[in-house]
């Protein structure tokens, strides 16, 4: 069963997993270009760790796009086709999310070796100065647990009803709301801030976001 | 009938007379009403003057240790923030931090959640009284008013000798600077060369500091660059142009005559001031109370004899032991804490539950 569903998941999100593959494996690759080069210079670390830092934000970008596509290309067809095939099968719900779960974070292992491959070959290639290291197994490991963050939450959430997507953006208006007339009242709160801490601070579900993505560092 | 003819003439002269008389004696008594109204505000505004200046004037002062603070009068807390700032200021100056008992701070808090007019004290660090006791202890620890050391060690320095506020974040980066600056000095140091330490933290006197700090031509190259290629394409009218596409070209000596056309001072260091700041806090952790006596105490002598002096041990100790501690501090790597892959595993699992536990297929 879970093969025939790894099959057509394949099938309806092959071209969001090869195009987040490429861009996982070149990633890496393109940020440590300066360094790769023969005739560069040593001496321009601070540089080197620039251009890293700059090429790292899109590692969590990446990360939270090919969960957010994944996620929706696993639901879509079920959603078409109001889930009277899912309903024809002779499985209890829960096994059936769990299996479309489990054929989706698969097919995200494809861009998380492609990350992985891209940042050793990387690090193996460049002129790393003395002093700087590079973390090619960290990185495509956060890679990995932010991918799955990522696909896990949209795909709870696309698991759910339009009346809990209704829900979740009521309570998130509520607290737009709160908080712009906690500012017009002049009052001393702040919603969006501690919110922020809560969610992406650890051990808060998106800290795996937060942070720098550093190929190469100290 | 006569007598009514007498009296009305009689009477209406009477009326003219009285109102005539009657219109100065009331202009007089208005005048003296207004004059007394106009006394009156004179000595209410002199009563509010009285107070403003009283508000203003008046002033506390805090003790603790040597450390005195001039304020007036107000809910900040000074106090506390001055018993937490006075052991990390004596522990710097030593015995010299007496020269704090005749050196007051001027702190004017300010109350933050009115218009009215801030209190004037001439030199005074104005702070909303509501600032919380660590940014007070910073305010405290950044504007310390201890006398300036003598301009050769401010230079060297490339500022006041201050309580340094994070020492552990402040030595990571300086392990950045060894790592990253573009100097062979600064390399080799991190690489444990301790004759390059001494020149990347300019404790070498040379008349040629170019030649000293950026020997190579490539460090030059990368310094040209890197900090001053805005400046020399547009400094004298572009008169640099032709030299600075001819050390972009590669001719080296274009490149070393641009860095020697620099106005004096203007050569920037291989190491900032956090590396100098790191290794005088060294020095005067590892000479005791009166370590930074002597330090300002021997103004004639090389920058690196001084603080060998402050400190009680040799220069190449002394830099010994700051490029140990340098290197101890190198910043974490990675951001993720030990236990951060399993938190984030653990919310897959509960975004995956919540997952299942979707209302979708329910009959309605």
């Amino acid at each position: 069963m879970f093969r025939v569903m790894l099959y057509s998941q394949w099938k309806w999100s092959r071209l969001i997993v090869a195009l987040g593959s490429i861009a996982a494996f070149a990633l890496p690759i393109v940020s440590v270009q300066g360094a790769a080069r023969a005739d560069s210079n040593p001496l321009r670390a601070g540089e080197l760790l620039q251009a890293v830092q700059a090429w790292g934000t899109l590692y969590p970008v990446l990360a939270a796009a090919l969960g957010l596509l994944v996620a929706i290309a696993t639901w879509a067809p079920d959603h078409r086709g109001r889930h009277v095939h899912a309903l024809s099968l002779p499985l209890p719900r829960w096994r059936y999310v769990l299996l479309r779960f489990g054929a989706g974070g698969t097919l995200l292992a494809a861009p998380v070796i492609a990350v992985a491959a891209g940042a050793l070959l990387a690090t193996w290639s460049a002129t790393i100065p003395a002093g700087l290291q590079g973390y090619p197994v960290a990185l495509a490991i956060r890679f990995a647990l932010a991918v799955l963050v990522a696909y896990a939450v949209f795909f709870a959430v696309s698991a759910g009803t339009a009346r809990t997507a209704g829900i979740m953006l009521g309570l998130i208006g509520g607290v737009i709301l709160v908080q712009i007339i906690a500012g017009v009242a002049n009052l001393d709160l702040d919603l969006f801030g501690k919110l922020q801490i809560v969610v992406l601070n650890w051990p808060g579900p998106l800290a795996i976001f937060s942070g720098r993505w550093m190929l190469i560092d100290v | 009938m006569c007598s009514w003819r007498w009296w009305l003439p009689l009477l209406a002269a009477s009326v003219r007379t009285l109102a005539g008389q009657e219109v100065p004696r009331l202009q007089a008594r208005a005048d003296s009403l207004a004059r007394e109204w106009r006394r009156a505000n004179a000595l209410a505004d002199m009563v509010d003057s009285l107070n403003h200046a009283r508000a203003a004037g008046g002033t506390d002062t805090i003790s603790v240790g040597a450390l005195r603070i001039v304020t007036n009068p107000s809910p900040a807390r000074l106090r506390q923030a001055a018993a937490r700032a006075w052991p990390v200021i004596d522990s710097l100056y030593g015995t010299e931090a007496r020269q704090l008992e005749q050196r007051p701070y001027l702190i004017a808090p300010y109350d933050p959640d009115t218009t009215s007019p801030k209190p004037m004290l001439r030199g005074a660090i104005q702070v909303p009284w509501d600032k919380d006791v660590a940014s007070l202890v910073m305010i405290l620890l950044t504007n310390v008013p201890i006398g300036r050391p003598d301009a050769a060690l401010q230079n060297w320095l490339g500022g006041p000798v201050l309580p340094i506020v994070h020492p552990e974040p402040a030595r990571a980066a300086v392990y950045v600077q060894l790592v990253t600056a573009p100097s062979q000095a600064a390399r080799s140091c991190f690489l444990g060369v301790m004759s390059d330490c001494r020149t990347a933290l300019a404790l070498v006197d040379s008349p040629d500091p170019l030649r000293q700090w950026y020997p190579s031509a490539a460090e030059q190259r990368a310094l040209v660059f890197k900090s001053f290629a805005e400046f020399l394409t547009f400094s004298d009218h572009g008169a640099h142009k032709p030299a600075l596409q001819s050390c972009r070209a590669g001719s080296d000596s274009a490149c070393r005559e641009l860095l020697r056309s620099l106005p004096p001072g203007a050569l920037p260091r291989p190491l900032t001031y956090d590396a100098r700041a790191a290794l005088v806090h060294l020095a005067l952790r590892l000479g005791g109370r009166e370590a930074y006596h002597r330090l300002v105490a021997t103004p004639g002598k090389p920058i690196a004899d001084r603080l060998a002096g402050a400190a009680g041990v040799s220069v190449d100790s002394l830099v010994s032991q700051w490029r140990s501690e340098i290197l101890a501090a190198r910043p974490a790597p990675v951001t993720v804490p030990p236990w951060g892959p399993w938190a984030a595993l653990g919310w897959t699992a509960v975004f995956a539950v919540c997952a299942l536990r979707s209302s979708r297929w329910r009959v309605s």
